[in-house]
């Protein structure tokens, strides 16, 4: 069997930022790599960098040294421009504060990356995923007429649509009651199998992070792998 | 692009849709409606206006001649698809029976007036009404005057030169009578086809041809070029519609004026609050294209998505502007329709584009710094919410925004001057607003420490958000500074103007009153119960020189060549006067007035100073008359400025009495009589026949109704600006409050009382709007000032009174609109707001 290609890989990764007091390192050289079709979750404290390494991870802010590598594709060497185009062919996300378009429907939020990205027939594609997160009925509902556990369905099918190589998700659950997030938790791995998608999770749910096949915890700036089976409590694995 | 169009195409339907779009759209809307109404009724006011000056001339345009013009020249302008007519006149004595009377005699075609009415009457001073018959050959329409001079009556025949013809109509007035207190004969009408039959026309008499013509003005602009070649300047003269200099032409001009400054200002208040609107719009999509970019779109994308979007609000908003602007406009012309005789059904183009571009300059230049910061929203906002734009330049903000209102009030004034006052003056404004809202929030410090009232809160956020509440506090205080200003700009002027012709303006004026007549004339006056004014004594003089440099008396145009050699006359013979006590209206400028001239210096004389300057009279000049077949020399020693917009009798020339000694005076006076009274004026007037007598009601009349109908243009003027002024404050509310949903929220979530939280709002707009309304008063002094006296030449005054209205009106509206804004703000749950807030 051969090894699955690599889809992350950082070398001594590296994020400072300005403060009034001088510049401060909120990453110490981090370096790992994910291969194709695994799931990552990135757990730790709030505060201890996930958030950060998942921006930098998806491009979206700008390393302060070290190497981010793509799916082969240097990010560290991208300008804002390049580092977009390669988000809208390989990426999707998935957020806490579930990040859709307040003024488009649910079906256009999620025909909103195929139209980025240029794909043939937007609209049937969205149509045929927002069945499978069972909101069909809602299709022309804005935002603000849905629960969050329907936004997050919606965040879903949006970050799914464009069936991308690699899902980051930012706290997927964190604003969802237990019964929608069980729900929501249920959705995204099931897609995520389905489309053999890499996926990167950030998280401080042990539960969630446990569904993952790695777990890496952050904390104070550095990542380490998680070796120990994660303790759950009631109604996890 | 199809994609940006498509994506744009529906973020804007369904924000239009759902009323996230009202506030942008709206001041859009109103800037393009007030601007195409305001210009659109200027335009049809104006062109009334114009409609009505031509009527003075009887045409659009006018060629006198003091020989018949070829016949061809009257051919090409029928050619042309010019209206025309033709008047011959000349002076004649006229005979009935024993009586005789120098008259001013017009023989006219059966075309003439092209423009306005001959006014005719049923008895001798009655009212005038408008005919549209002329007198036929065989008959003869004579006026009031020359019914009494004559002693003749309707139906009785006159001597015309060598023509006997039939009194048919009394003769009240026509069109190109011309008004002049001094210098008239009375007037008869008759038909040119009788005119060679009186034989007053041969070689020797001085007859004057006037043609008339009427059309579209480029077509008799067309026609001018064609004749001017052919015109010799000693015979013809062309005459159109000029500059009407009288009260009527200067309050028109002053309401023009008015017209363009409301207008700027209303343009400036829309202007911010699509500035603010713009804002609002921006931030509310910070997140929208945080999204967009992460899930791949390129700047450029975003960039054309947002500008398209734009391009539709401000399509739309012209659209929905236009159509309001020209309904409102239409409403108001159909409301005014009896009372104002504004032109009707006219479509003008210049509105429009001056609509358009201001709709397209407001919504482009105030929404582009918005929108620049919107492009500039980093992705990475998707995971981290405090990041903003990282665009942030005020100093860019201040020269787009600055740069459209400088554009937007030089294209709609077309005055570099104007435009460069008003733009200076609202800097330095602003600057120092600036500098006064620092102040006032250093001193609110104090007042904010303490407990948790509800005005300690207020002063607390004040004092937190010191810099976001000074640009509020400015934009607050400049709506209300430019209210201001409009408001009083409008009182200031009607008073004015209604001051000119107060209750019991005089409307019947009389000449050659000779010194024995003049008591009389006062006791018939006292037993009448007749209010009259001064009589001023008379004489008519030859002004010949200029320290011994002789003048020329031919009449030319000024900006031709001198027909003669000497130096610039007068043109007629001067009115003089004499007196030692200034009369009203009149200031010394230059000089000393003359009444304490002591015996043996040069004898005194006091000249109009605008009169002066065309003949170029300098101090000191020693200027000649010939009075009858005697010499006056007189030393100028004060030059006069004269409000001409005063229905009384003006000299250019006062002299003192001590020049006139020796001349018999005659005067002239007028008084005031009820339009109910009017029937008794001939037998007032019986005993005194040979005096002249001027009934200028018509003319009051006149210009009571263009005063009416620019007052009423004022008022919607204003009402417009109100609009835009109150939708400033409600934009800016709105911007407000979404900047207090979050405190707002926390606070509700402590357990704070909503009564408590709303108070602590409504007093923070309270007291944001006393002191804006406080310093909009200051505002309006200074700017009330530079207005008054640079551009509309009124005597500066203070406006106290609105030092208090000011603050009030600031604290009772601001108050109002805040507490209606945070009304539904705190209707809503807690668990509302805080989702509101994410």
């Amino acid at each position: 069997m051969s090894t699955p290609p690599v889809m992350i890989e950082t070398k001594s990764l590296i994020k400072k930022v300005n403060t009034s007091e001088g510049s401060l390192q909120i990453l110490q050289p981090i370096s790992f790599s994910v291969t194709s079709g695994e799931t990552v979750a990135i757990i730790g404290a709030s505060g201890s960098g996930k958030s950060t390494l998942l921006g930098l991870l998806a491009g979206l802010d700008e390393v302060s040294g070290g190497e981010i590598f793509l799916d082969g594709k240097p990010l560290h060497d991208m300008d804002e421009e390049q580092r977009a185009r390669l988000r809208g062919e390989k990426v999707g996300f998935i957020f806490q504060s579930f990040m859709l378009v307040q003024s488009l429907t649910a079906l256009e939020n999620i025909m909103l990356p195929a139209e980025i990205a240029g794909l043939d027939n937007p609209k049937a594609r969205a149509e045929n995923i927002i069945k499978q997160v069972g909101l069909e009925h809602r299709a022309h509902h804005f935002p603000n007429q849905l629960s969050g556990g329907e936004q997050q369905r919606v965040a879903i099918a949006r970050a799914f649509i464009t069936e991308p190589k690699l899902l980051f998700a930012d706290e997927p659950t964190g604003n969802l009651d237990s019964a929608n997030s069980q729900k929501v938790e249920d959705l995204l791995f099931k897609m995520n199998a389905d489309l053999e998608t890499t996926l990167v999770l950030v998280t401080h749910d042990d539960e969630l992070a446990s569904r993952c096949q790695r777990q890496l915890r952050m904390n104070a700036g550095e990542l380490t792998e998680v070796t120990e089976p994660l303790k759950v409590v009631a109604g996890g694995q | 692009m199809g994609l940006s169009f498509n994506l744009a195409w529906r973020l804007f339907k369904h924000e239009a849709r759902r009323g996230e779009l009202t506030i942008i759209l709206l001041a859009i809307v109103l800037s393009v409606t007030s601007v195409l109404a305001l210009s659109l009724f200027s335009e049809r006011l104006q062109q009334a206006l114009t409609d009505r000056s031509a009527e003075f001339i009887a045409a659009d345009s006018q060629l006198r001649s003091r020989t018949p013009v070829p016949d061809a020249w009257i051919e090409e302008a029928k050619d042309r698809g010019l209206k025309t007519a033709f008047q011959i006149s000349t002076r004649s004595m006229v005979f009935a029976g024993d009586e005789l009377a120098l008259s001013d005699l017009r023989a006219v075609d059966t075309a003439y007036p092209l423009k306005g009415k001959i006014k005719i009457t049923d008895s001798a001073f009655g009212q005038g009404v408008k005919t549209d018959d002329s007198p036929q050959p065989g008959d003869v329409w004579i006026d009031s005057r020359l019914i009494q001079l004559l002693r003749v009556d309707v139906g009785d025949v006159i001597e015309v030169g060598d023509a006997t013809l039939r009194v048919n109509r009394i003769l009240s007035e026509i069109p190109d009578g011309g008004f002049s207190v001094f210098n008239t004969d009375p007037m008869l009408l008759m038909s040119d086809a009788d005119i060679q039959a009186t034989n007053l026309t041969g070689a020797g008499s001085r007859v004057n041809y006037k043609y008339y013509f009427a059309g579209e003005s480029a077509d008799i602009e067309s026609y001018y070029d064609w004749l001017r070649p052919q015109l010799d300047r000693e015979i013809h003269r062309w005459r159109s519609i000029a500059d009407d200099d009288s009260p009527i032409g200067r309050s028109v001009q002053r309401a023009e004026e008015f017209f363009l400054l409301a207008s700027l200002l209303a343009i400036i208040l829309a202007a911010v609050s699509i500035a603010v609107a713009a804002q609002r719009f921006s931030q509310r999509h910070f997140d929208p294209v945080a999204i967009m970019k992460t899930l791949g779109a390129s700047k450029e994308l975003v960039r054309q998505i947002y500008l398209i979007q734009i391009c539709f609000i401000t399509l739309l908003g012209i659209l929905l502007g236009i159509t309001i602007g020209y309904v409102l406009q239409e409403a108001v012309v159909a409301l005014l329709a009896d009372s104002v005789p504004v032109s009707l059904n006219t479509w003008y183009w210049r509105p429009l584009g001056i609509a358009v571009f201001t709709g397209v300059t407001c919504a482009l230049l105030f929404s582009l710094y918005p929108l620049l910061q919107l492009f500039s929203v980093p992705p990475l906002r998707v995971l981290r919410k405090d990041i903003d734009a990282t665009l942030s330049s005020r100093a860019l903000q201040f020269v787009l925004s600055g740069s459209a209102v400088f554009l937007l009030m030089l294209f709609y004034s077309g005055d570099f001057e104007i435009s460069a006052i008003l733009f200076a003056s609202g800097i330095v404004l602003v600057l120092s607003l600036i500098g006064m809202t620092y102040l006032l929030i250093m001193l609110g410090r104090k007042l904010g420490s303490g407990g948790m009232g509800a005005w300690t809160l207020a002063w607390a956020r004040i004092r937190r958000r010191a810099m976001g509440n000074s640009v509020q506090l400015i934009s607050f205080a400049l709506t209300i500074m430019l209210l201001l200003v409009v408001l009083v700009m409008r009182n200031d002027m009607v008073q004015q103007w209604r001051d000119q012709l107060p209750e019991g303006t005089p409307n019947y004026f009389i000449a050659n009153v000779t010194e024995s007549q003049k008591d009389g004339l006062v006791a018939s006056f006292d037993e009448n119960n007749i209010t009259y004014e001064n009589f001023y004594p008379v004489a008519r003089g030859r002004f010949v020189s200029i320290n011994d440099e002789n003048i020329r008396t031919e009449i030319t145009k000024e900006d031709e060549e001198p027909a003669q050699d000497g130096r610039q006359g007068l043109g007629r013979e001067a009115n003089l006067t004499w007196s030692t006590v200034l009369q009203n209206g009149n200031e010394i400028v230059d000089g000393q007035w003359h009444d304490n001239w002591q015996e043996g210096d040069p004898v005194p004389i006091s000249v109009e100073d605008e009169v002066a300057q065309r003949l170029e009279i300098e101090m000191g000049d020693v200027l000649t008359f010939n009075v009858g077949s005697e010499q006056i020399v007189a030393t100028v020693t004060s030059l006069r400025k004269i409000d001409w917009q005063t229905l009384q009798p003006n000299f250019f020339f006062v002299l003192h009495p001590k020049a006139m000694e020796n001349f018999q005076a005659t005067y002239i006076t007028s008084f005031h009589l009820e339009q109910s009274r009017k029937s008794e004026i001939s037998s007032i007037m019986a005993p005194f026949a040979s005096v002249t007598l001027f009934d200028v009601d018509a003319r009051i009349d006149q210009i009571r109704e263009i005063i009416d109908q620019v007052s009423l243009a004022v008022e919607f003027i204003l009402v417009l600006v109100l609009v835009a002024g109150a939708l400033v404050l409600i934009a800016q509310v709105q911007a407000s409050m979404d900047e207090r949903l979050q405190e707002l929220a926390i606070l509700r979530t402590l357990g704070l009382k909503g009564s408590r939280i709303r108070f602590s709002v409504i007093n923070e707009f309270l007291i944001i709007g006393v002191v804006a309304g406080l310093m909009a008063a200051l505002a309006n002094e200074f700017s009330l000032w530079l207005l008054q006296t640079n551009v509309f030449q009124m005597p500066p005054s203070l406006h106290i009174e609105y030092w208090g209205i000011a603050p009030v009106a600031g604290a009772v509206v601001v108050g109002l609109l805040g507490a209606l804004g945070c009304w539904r703000l705190l209707s809503l749950n807690t668990s509302t707001l805080l989702r509101k807030m994410v």
